[in-house]
């Protein structure tokens, strides 16, 4: 396979530097914006749709990224489209079910759900499951930021007379420092602008380079003429070949990578908690799936097709043997003039650390929350203040982005050796998401699932997981739909299929036999040996699944293992977790969103649709919790005292960022005027005689 | 071309895909958190099924292009009808208050 190295003039390392400076200063005024942890990882919950959606495109396109669906349109054509636009089918559930819980529970991390609707214990599973999938994804995005720079490098260099090769882990880690560097003082506001700013750069990048690819072949007749009709095609070949079928990726990609990006990835779960409400951030989604991303999907694989294009008319300026996961960075340089070529690289791998910078600011909300603060709280180390405590976690989260990023490099090692980055990524998310996508999905839409079913989902889902990627050929191949086994990388797509049916099973059978469990734990708790007898099957439970997690023993024995799972796991949790169906459900389930509503308020919820006010404020001492309009102006919006309200900058372009969300106190009888406190003008960044304007929330 | 690499995705992506949305907008309706009764949620169920067929149109008008059933100019020139069509009821549909 043909590699490059040295691709790129002086000019485009000039351009490349000057993009990064620009944008880190961009970054770094905007983290400023950062004074708490909610800052830090929420922005605030301020922001308004568009700016959302548009934040969104950068770690949308960086995560799925030029360089692997630029190689795979480069392989199969306009196919590797097909990725990006099979993400509207889980909406519904998006929309109405896991988002208004979100929002409404003010959980912070997807872990912390698990606990309040669950146990616990499966937060604890959820939070190492978690981690695993976003330190991979990290290492994911990291590979292919080494994967994009690599070709435009030296093979080496020289310092003091010595020869060093520059190798891929090298060029990782030299980027995993600027970019922890950079995510580790600016927080979750300045990626949001951050991205903001690169996701117009990208979109203009990209379609640039697909101008310049047409005008390459001579317009765009001649481009499509060029192509022929399997690579026209929007859609792959149903089961073949074994590393791109349309089949594997659907379930691979349209199931369990739709449903775990949705809802289980916590940095974009982040992002639409940083909306100013619920509606902002079902804009948000819908913008972005409908429009941005079909958009998206030509600005990330054009480079591929142009290539295709050229290698089939000029064989000898682009060879057909070219590593897929180069043609982006050759078709670049091939098509665009110096200086143009470095800004183009500099928008790819600028996406790319904004993706790899929402990961690991997501992964540190993971860590604080669902590791920091319980062990604090075990040890009893709540006795200081409020904003000492938020001191030291703003500082905690600082050194837990340095220790993800230090990880996420480690995770490389892991995706290093596949074909591609593509396939990289569709091993990952076919292996990784199952488990907690079944356990947030049946969590959030089925009211009688129970912490002994997800459990089961967490634990014995993955020894069934375990067993089929041990054995694919007896567990997997009953699902493949015809594919054809690749012994080195078997079954990377299609194996996400059995991985979330297995998962589903053991929930779904788990749940149903619940009445038999309690029966059975009721008569173990009236046998005076009941603790000797759950320790037993405690203990027996760990045996059996170590001996399918270290491959102990012969298949039948590991099967006998994993039934032994299924059945002893449940019934231990059905033990020892005090869970009641009514007070864990209540407002973190689809059937009960209003109740999340009366409890995010603190009252009935008032859903009269009234008109915007727009105020000058008028600084007054009091209680920063509320803020004070006149009766007259309360009216128009149809509020009430206690309502809540959110108030922000008049000017729209803003977004958002000069507000807060507060609650209707008594009113006044100045009209146009809104009574606030110094704090809340701090918090809100409001500057006196600016024009405000209020809306009532609910 | 092959039935395998034309249709048979198709209908396997917007079969299978289908009867999952379909089934996500009755599970979320059953469930109360999407409320017909409440006009503003009248509006998504609009941009719910719009966006259903605005990608089925999508896969189907690019695979006739590549069949050259249809021009490759014509896709792009009927999504984009698609679209100001989306935002004119979309846009009608917001002047409508909840009462």
């Amino acid at each position: 396979m043909q590699t490059f190295h040295s691709i790129g003039t002086t000019t485009d390392w000039i351009v490349m530097v000057v993009y990064f400076i620009a944008i880190m200063l961009f970054g770094s005024y905007f983290g400023r914006y950062t004074k708490n942890t909610s800052d830090f990882f929420f922005g605030g919950r301020r922001f308004s749709w568009w700016l959302i959606t548009m934040s969104i495109v950068a770690t949308g396109v960086g995560s799925h990224s030029f360089v692997k669906y630029s190689a795979k349109g480069f392989e199969h054509g306009i196919s590797s489209s097909m990725t990006y636009l099979n993400d509207w089918f889980f909406i519904p559930f998006f929309m109405f079910g896991w988002l208004p819980i979100i929002v409404y529970s003010k959980i912070r991390s997807i872990p912390e759900y698990f606990e309040k609707r669950f146990s616990p214990s499966a937060r604890f599973l959820a939070t190492i499951l978690l981690l695993l999938y976003m330190i991979g994804y990290i290492g994911i995005g990291f590979l292919t930021l080494g994967k994009a720079v690599i070709p435009m490098l030296p093979e080496a260099f020289t310092v003091l007379g010595m020869t060093l090769p520059i190798t891929l882990m090298g060029a990782i880690i030299v980027i995993a420092v600027i970019t922890g560097v950079y995510i580790t003082f600016g927080g979750q506001t300045a990626v949001i602008f951050t991205d903001l700013l690169q996701g117009f750069i990208l979109l203009f990048a990209g379609f640039l380079l697909f101008f310049f690819g047409i005008t390459y072949l001579g317009g765009f007749d001649v481009f499509w003429n060029l192509l022929p009709t399997e690579w026209k095609l929007p859609l792959a070949d149903f089961n073949q070949p074994a590393n791109f079928n349309f089949v594997g990726i659907f379930w691979q990609d349209a199931i369990a990578g739709s449903i775990g990006f949705l809802f289980m990835n916590q940095g974009l779960i982040m992002r639409f908690m940083a909306c100013k409400n619920v509606n902002e951030g079902r804009k948000a989604a819908a913008v972005n799936i409908l429009f941005v991303l079909p958009i998206s999907a030509i600005v990330v694989g054009n480079a591929g097709w142009i290539g295709k294009a050229i290698s089939l008319v000029s064989p000898d300026i682009i060879s057909p043997s070219v590593s897929p996961d180069e043609i982006f960075v050759v078709v670049a340089n091939i098509i665009a003039s110096p200086g143009m070529f470095g800004f183009i690289m500099a928008a790819l791998t600028a996406a790319l650390m904004s993706t790899v910078d929402t990961l690991i600011n997501a992964t540190a909300a993971i860590f604080i929350n669902d590791v920091y603060r319980p062990v604090q709280q075990f040890f009893k180390r709540n006795v200081m203040s409020a904003i000492e405590r938020d001191r030291k976690e703003l500082l905690a989260a600082r050194y837990a982005s340095i220790g993800v990023t230090a990880l996420g490099v480690l995770a490389v090692l892991a995706f290093k050796n596949f074909p591609t980055v593509y396939e990289a990524h569709g091993y990952f998310h076919s292996t990784l998401t199952p488990p907690l996508v079944v356990g947030i999905f049946l969590g959030v839409f089925w009211k009688r699932f129970t912490p002994a079913a997800v459990i089961t989902t967490f634990v014995g889902g993955v020894a069934l997981m375990i067993l089929g990627a041990r054995y694919p050929g007896i567990f997997i191949a009953p699902f493949d739909h015809g594919i054809e086994m690749n012994p080195d990388h078997p079954y990377s797509y299609i194996r996400a299929l059995y991985n979330t049916l297995v998962c589903s099973g053991a929930a779904v059978v788990v749940t149903l036999t619940t009445q038999w469990q309690r029966k059975l734990i009721t008569a173990i708790r009236e046998n005076q040996n009941q603790k000797m007898i759950m320790n037993m099957m405690v203990a027996i439970t760990v045996m059996v699944f170590a001996v399918v997690l270290f491959n102990v023993s012969v298949l039948s024995v590991q099967v006998l293992a994993t039934i032994a799972v299924l059945i002893l796991l449940p019934l231990t949790v059905t033990y020892y977790v005090k869970y009641d169906e009514n007070i864990n459900t209540n407002g973190l389930t689809a059937s009960s969103i209003d109740v999340a509503r009366n409890l995010f308020k603190g009252g009935n919820p008032n859903d009269q649709e009234g008109e915007k006010v727009f105020v000058q404020l008028k600084q007054v001492d009091g209680d920063d919790t509320v803020i004070h309009f006149s009766t007259k102006d309360m009216a128009k919006m149809k509020a009430a005292v206690g309502d809540l309200v959110y108030i922000s900058d008049k000017r729209k372009w803003m977004g958002g960022l000069k507000s807060i969300h507060s609650v209707f106190g008594v009113p006044h009888d100045e009209d146009g005027t809104v009574y606030i406190t110094p704090d809340q003008i701090k918090h809100g960044l409001f500057v006196e005689g600016k024009i405000l304007e209020a809306e009532k929330e609910m | 071309m092959d039935f395998t690499h034309t249709w048979l995705p198709f209908i396997y992506l917007y079969g299978l895909g289908g009867i999952l949305f379909i089934a996500g907008i009755i599970i979320t309706i059953k469930s109360g958190s999407f409320d017909l009764s409440r006009k503003a949620h009248k509006k998504w169920m609009w941009v719910l099924l719009f966006g259903f067929v605005w990608y089925l149109m999508m896969h189907a008008l690019m695979t006739w292009a590549a069949l050259d059933i249809i021009s490759a100019y014509t896709v792009p020139i009927v999504l984009l009808g698609m679209v100001v069509v989306f935002i004119i009821v979309t846009l009608k549909l917001r002047k409508i208050k909840e009462v």
